[in-house]
């Protein structure tokens, strides 16, 4: 299994060297050539963008509200790719913004993109799952199909509440339960049930590359949630707008089929005080 | 006061004086003997998913209990007082004469879940399966729920996932096609040749936890239940196969929490 390598600008890959699983490798080799087809290509406009705005189908945050005040919080995303999301998160407040990612070609997009608009993210190259840094260093973790389906859910959602303080809030975007069970190995996702949600975990996709994605039902998420420390605050699942088209590179859900049932889905969820803490 | 009832209420009122009749009645004599708690078509034992709070001296109240069955269990399972609300006599019969032969002792009242003639903060515990949380509005039985329910209080109930509902077909066993839209899903009217026309309640799963959070509740728990292994199909709700609930699942379970106020005492029983 080949291990992390030092990145090539240069900055140290923190912590031992790595034994990556080997989703992780795969989902790198797959990222490392959506880079080149897709994300470096646009993550310009992306950064440029000031209004939050989320998933396929550009859901504004404005619209949904469901973003925490983020006025001077530390915050932290989980597979950032090519972190637009994150630079949003600083223009709109966030004190400091750390980016964990584990394809070195998204971080090198992401760094480019950093030195350009000049404001001041952080990166890591590290499996999210395992982040080289300190217990309750963060006031916010956030994933937006990062970590929240490329990474296995038992593994990077107690990380992330290893990485929150006391108070701190878990936000991610992820896959809906129907969009997985009606998911194939084909070009377009069917309007029928092909998937058993029983037992659901890890889905590997053969089709073109190679990949493993992660996605337990909402009500097993729910309660990995409640024992992992958190309490829900908040979960909505999304639809395209009535004038949504397709999108340019994400083809397989059409926009059709997520005018009708939810594609994508947001979690917000907050880290529980110790029982004899102090509340302000 | 009187109290007008919606349509759709009069609508399953007559749905379910005809199931009633046709397999409620006969299978209360059952229900009411057995023991265990068991959760919906699938029997899922309470003993397996520990979902219930400790039922030790609360106060109950089942929304559109039927025959009261699982008001029954919830009795012999400790609680201190269970008050079943129907909108269908011939339920609230088969009730309470059930209710005389076990000597539960459980009390019950005819009325619309979503309005009932009883005072706020009565309850410690609110109770539906496939009760109002299928025939009333959750608009207006969840708030109701939460104003009957003391501080501290608990909400548990089942009803029908938001799978099951896209999946489903009017006079038909359900399928694989993703047959409606789960967007604006609220209401749905079913023909049915067999009882009658009948009037559902469902919004997707987020859209509920939005509704208890916004009523004021906490979601505590909440879990998807298929069929076991060996289930077989329900002798009298065949709509849903156990070889379809075995990889999809058909019924969830809710559990949610009404605050206790700010500065109040916790009440210890």
């Amino acid at each position: 299994m080949p291990e992390v390598q030092s990145s090539a600008s240069g900055d140290a890959v923190v912590g031992m060297p790595e034994d990556l699983p080997d989703y992780a490798v795969t989902a790198r080799a797959l990222w490392t050539k959506n880079n080149s087809a897709f994300t470096a290509g646009t993550a310009r406009d992306r950064w440029s963008q000031d209004e939050i705005r989320w998933g396929v189908w550009k859901t504004p945050e404005a619209e949904i509200q469901i973003l925490p005040d983020l006025h001077g919080k530390d915050v932290i995303e989980l597979g950032c790719g090519t972190a637009y999301f994150g630079a949003w998160l600083k223009k709109r407040g966030a004190r400091r913004v750390v980016g964990v990612d584990v394809t070195p070609a998204q971080l090198e997009t992401a760094r480019t993109m950093n030195e350009e608009f000049g404001l001041g993210l952080e990166f890591i190259e590290a499996n999210a799952e395992e982040v080289p840094l300190p217990d309750a260093s963060f006031d916010l973790v956030f994933s937006e199909y990062g970590a929240s389906i490329w990474c296995d859910q038992f593994k990077w959602i107690p990380e992330a509440a290893r990485l929150l303080r006391p108070g701190g809030e878990l936000v991610f975007m992820r896959n809906t339960d129907f969009e997985m069970v009606a998911s194939t190995d084909e070009e377009r996702i069917t309007e029928r049930l092909v998937q058993p949600l029983k037992g659901m975990h890890r889905l590997n996709w053969f089709s073109e590359d190679e990949s493993s994605e992660f996605h337990i039902s909402a009500s097993e998420m729910f309660r990995l949630l409640r024992r992992t420390g958190f309490e829900v605050l908040d979960w909505r699942e999304l639809y395209a707008a009535d004038d949504a088209v397709d999108h340019p590179f994400y083809s397989y859900v059409p926009a059709e089929w997520a005018r009708r049932w939810p594609s994508e889905e947001i979690w917000r969820a907050r880290k529980r005080r110790p029982p004899r803490g102090r509340e302000h | 006061m009187p109290r007008r009832l919606p349509d759709y209420a009069i609508r399953n009122r007559e749905v379910w004086t005809v199931s009633n009749a046709n397999y409620t009645a006969a299978s209360a004599h059952d229900s009411w003997a057995q023991e265990e708690i068991t959760w919906g078509r699938w029997n899922t034992p309470e003993s397996e998913i520990k979902f219930l709070p400790d039922l030790h001296g609360l106060e109950v109240i089942e929304l559109g209990c039927g025959t009261a069955y699982f008001g029954a269990w919830l009795k012999k399972h400790g609680a201190r007082r269970v008050l079943g609300v129907d909108i269908t006599p011939a339920q609230l019969d088969t009730a309470r004469e059930m209710n005389e032969e076990f000597g539960l002792g459980l009390e019950f009242l005819k009325a619309n879940a979503e309005a009932v003639p009883l005072p706020d903060e009565s309850f410690d515990l609110a109770f539906s399966e496939y009760g109002a949380s299928l025939w009333c509005d959750p608009d207006r039985w969840i708030p109701e729920a939460a104003r009957l329910l003391r501080p501290g209080g608990e909400l548990v109930f089942m009803r029908s996932t938001d799978l099951e509902m896209v999946c489903s077909a009017d006079n038909e066993r359900i399928g694989r096609q993703l047959l409606r839209p789960l967007k604006g899903m609220h209401r749905l009217d079913w023909t049915d040749d067999e009882v009658g026309p009948s009037t559902e309640f469902h919004i997707s799963h987020s859209e509920l936890f939005q509704v208890l959070r916004r009523a004021g509740f906490e979601v505590l728990d909440f879990r998807e239940l298929y069929a076991a292994e060996d289930a077989v199909d329900h002798p009298y709700y065949q709509y849903v196969t156990a070889e379809w609930a075995r990889q999809w699942p058909s019924e969830e379970v809710w559990r949610a929490r009404k605050p206790e106020l700010a500065k109040s005492r916790r009440r210890r029983s």
